[in-house]
């Protein structure tokens, strides 16, 4: 039967924790990897970069209108942006919040938009584990 | 057991994941993040790779992950949830069958809820075309161990309460 703890649940829970640790390490490490000097925001559609902006450089709040299956609301203000309205049924995006450092993203994956903050460096983006 | 009442205790627990699967769409998600979830429809997956096996649970997943979809979701909703639950099902099948005497059936949940997660992330990775959504997983893994030491748990109750009806042994 399958009631009590078993000889296998320490393997598989060493297993696990071990996974996850080396997870957090990966994100990590890949966040540390795309952070540059500046902060780009990059609003992505389908996976084509619709706009670019240095949030550093923005002087006053700006919104974005974006269409698709859904309508995104995105707006930014100087050093940090974020999904301001939506009307996806999930609600993901906005309930993300600011973003306002390097590497963080937030995602739309209904409309598939994506906001990423990238570093000034470019070139880094896509696969890295 | 003949093939009728196989059919009819099948879709017994078709329609039992699909209650609990809308049940678990009443919950607010305390996390932004895609994925987060209850896992209860896991549930009926793991006491028919019990009392079945693989095929049958295949069979059952995705007759639940399709009519689900229909109540809430769409197209994206139910690749997500295929995928994810397909991968999850045939790793936790393989676990029950290989190590059945040594392991409990809340590690078979956990490692088939991180396999559900990793489905999904990987349809996720696919259809935005980056993969940089895999920075979920740490998040989704821990979650997905909370919820898959209760599922074990509620399945272990499940299935020894089912075994007690002898609903499976009974000739029709």
């Amino acid at each position: 039967m399958f009631n009590k703890m078993k000889k296998g649940d320490l393997v598989v829970g060493s297993i696990v924790l071990l996974l996850i640790i080396i997870s957090f390490a990966g994100v990590k490490i890949y966040n540390s990897l795309g952070s540059g000097n500046g902060k780009i925001a990059v609003i992505r559609q389908n996976n084509i970069i619709i706009k670019t902006i240095d949030l550093d450089k923005l002087k006053e709040s700006q919104e974005i209108k974006i269409d698709g299956d859904f309508h995104n609301t995105i707006l930014l203000e100087n050093g940090r942006i974020r999904f301001e309205d939506a009307d996806c049924p999930d609600l993901v995006c906005v309930k993300t919040g600011w973003l306002d450092k390097n590497g963080q993203m937030a995602v739309c994956l209904p409309n598939k938009v994506s906001v990423k903050i990238e570093g000034s460096d470019e070139g880094l983006d896509g696969v890295a584990f | 057991m003949t093939k009728t009442k196989k059919m009819v205790l099948l879709s017994f627990f078709a329609a039992g994941a699909i209650v609990l699967s809308i049940i678990e769409s009443m919950f607010p998600v305390p996390l932004p993040i895609y994925g987060v979830k209850l896992g209860l429809a896991n549930i009926i997956t793991i006491v028919l790779l019990y009392f079945f096996g693989i095929r049958e649970a295949l069979m059952v997943v995705c007759i639940r992950v399709f009519l689900s979809t229909l109540y809430g979701g769409g197209f994206v909703v139910f690749l997500f949830s295929i995928t994810g639950g397909i991968l999850s099902t045939l790793v936790m099948g393989f676990l029950m069958k290989v190590f059945f005497d040594r392991l409990s059936l809340s590690s078979v949940s956990v490692v088939g809820s991180i396999m559900h997660n990793l489905g999904q992330l990987l349809v996720a990775g696919v259809v935005m075309k980056d993969f940089a959504v895999l920075g979920y997983l740490p998040v989704l893994m821990i979650s997905g161990v909370i919820m898959g030491v209760f599922i074990g748990i509620i399945s272990n109750f499940l299935i020894s309460s089912l075994k007690r009806i002898n609903v499976f042994t009974i000739k029709p």
